[in-house]
């Protein structure tokens, strides 16, 4: 595999906690809106001592047939409405029988899960409606969407808790870089359970000392920084190669230069700045770029107390101190599945508005994290190539670098 | 329950689960006509069990009905011989 194929950007949809649409995320995001909310139902549920998410607006559905739309949980909802935008920024009137589809969520739907073991155990297994069946497999999302869209190609669900968006997007630049694929849709998608929070509960890595007061609750490198905040939502983009590109004459937002995944085995719940800054330089190493080239990392950093050192530090490492970073989690939480191309779409928006959000929430440094030059408030900066990382629960890492086309 | 509520429960239900536009509710209706294919028949079946709490399934012979007023008749039938 010598000629490689250029792989860029021109499609992006998002269905975030702010609404529908790309536009409607990166305007609140830029103007320091946060959607973190208080939740009775968490506060109702012993033992989850965190009370606040951020989730996403009603949203009217019907638009999906319900002949597709029957067999769809809310993560299936988001992906579709999701793609369909980004199909339609890409002006690609209905998807080619060879457009792969690539998406992930960390788990299938819970509330659907819930339903059925319910039945499961009242020894009602017969009262559990086909519709159920289709909603709990693993890959709802990719055979609900491929189905509502009439995808024909390859379709891939890879699951890689909170790196999944990213490790989704990743792999199908690969596949196109090396000529297997010319063109896809890629992301993740997640819909918001209160378990979630009570996951990170028993981890004790959910936020719980703002539930009074939400809106501060997430706030990554924040000297008072106390968790994960949990989110929902979905962001797709459609990539294809270069030439696929220049030949419909598609309208190229970015290109993905560079790419890599790595494994933490030193502690499945802990990750280590060692394993992430060895994926950041893999990744700048698939780019041929230097740290130099790199104008922004905007990093995964959750907000928990020993992730956003470890992350922080393999990136001060990796670039040195005067690296601009920010974190979109202080704004929208922890989209888990979705984050990484959420916050992918996000910055690469800001970039072709030449304009950043900071850091919301990042009132003090934390003193541990105050080891690169972090963005904390909306500024107008120039980028050409930034970074995206997503390190995942688990030990999955993953980090990508976004360029403008040229 | 007298028919006129189990028509009432059973074109509630057609409505708000499988969306079928109330125009189409005619006693002379066959699942064709409503648009719904087996899946949907199945969850149908589970939707009056629960509904009705009678047994469709163990009751239910080929030709029991073939039309919307069928299965009215039919769930009036098992209704009444579960008294």
């Amino acid at each position: 595999m010598v000629d490689y194929h250029r792989v860029v950007i021109t499609g992006a949809g998002a269905v975030s906690p702010y609404g529908a649409g790309v536009d409607t995320l990166v305007e609140n995001l830029l103007n320091n809106v946060g959607a973190v909310q208080f939740v009775q139902e968490l506060k109702d549920t012993p033992f989850i001592n965190s009370f606040v998410a951020c989730k996403v607006p009603e949203i009217d559905f019907t638009f999906i047939p319900r002949q597709y739309r029957r067999y769809m949980t809310k993560m299936s909802l988001y992906a579709v409405m999701a793609c369909q935008e980004a199909l339609k920024n890409a002006s690609i009137e209905k998807p080619s029988d060879d457009t792969a589809l690539y998406i992930g969520s960390t788990m299938s739907s819970i509330s659907s899960w819930l339903e059925f073991t319910k039945k499961y155990f009242d020894k009602e297994l017969n009262m559990v409606k086909t519709m159920a069946v289709f909603q709990v497999l693993n890959h709802s999302p990719l055979a609900n969407v491929a189905q509502a869209l009439d995808m024909k190609g390859p379709g891939y669900f890879v699951s890689n808790a909170c790196a999944s968006s990213l490790t989704n997007i990743g792999l199908a630049y690969q596949m196109i870089k090396a000529g297997f694929i010319k063109r896809a849709l890629c992301g993740g998608t997640e819909e918001y359970h209160p378990i979630f929070t009570g996951c990170f509960s028993i981890l004790n890595a959910a936020s719980t000392n703002f539930n009074d007061n939400p809106q501060k609750a997430s706030r990554p490198f924040d000297k008072d920084r106390c968790g994960i905040v949990c989110s929902e939502g979905c962001a797709m983009l459609y990539i294809e190669s270069l030439e696929s590109a220049l030949e419909r004459k598609a309208n190229i937002l970015a290109e993905i230069k560079g790419f890599a995944t790595n494994t933490e085995t030193k502690n499945i719940a802990h990750p280590s700045r060692d394993s992430m800054q060895q994926c950041i330089q893999m990744a700048l190493n698939d780019a041929k770029l230097k740290t130099t080239d790199i104008d922004l990392v905007n990093a995964h950093a959750t907000s928990t107390v020993a992730g956003d050192i470890e992350e922080v530090c393999a990136i001060g490492n990796v670039f040195g101190k005067d690296i601009k970073v920010n974190s979109l989690k202080g704004h929208i939480g922890h989209s888990m599945a979705a984050c990484g191309s959420m916050e992918l779409i996000s910055i690469m928006k800001m970039m072709l508005k030449n304009k950043v959000a900071g850091t919301l929430n990042l009132d003090n440094i934390d003193e541990q994290c105050n080891v690169v030059n972090h963005i904390r408030s909306t500024q107008e900066i120039k980028i050409n190539n930034f970074v995206k990382n997503s390190f995942a629960l688990g030990g999955t890492n993953a980090s990508i670098v976004i360029g403008r086309y040229n | 329950m007298n028919k006129e509520e189990i028509i009432q429960k059973v074109n509630a239900a057609l409505m708000k689960e499988f969306e079928i536009p109330e125009e189409k509710l005619v006693p002379t209706a066959t699942f064709a006509d409503m648009q719904v294919d087996s899946l949907d028949v199945v969850d149908m079946v589970i939707t009056f069990e629960q509904t009705f709490k009678i047994d469709i399934r163990n009751n239910y012979k080929p030709g029991s009905f073939t039309n919307l007023g069928g299965l009215y008749d039919f769930i009036e039938k098992l209704i009444n011989e579960k008294k």
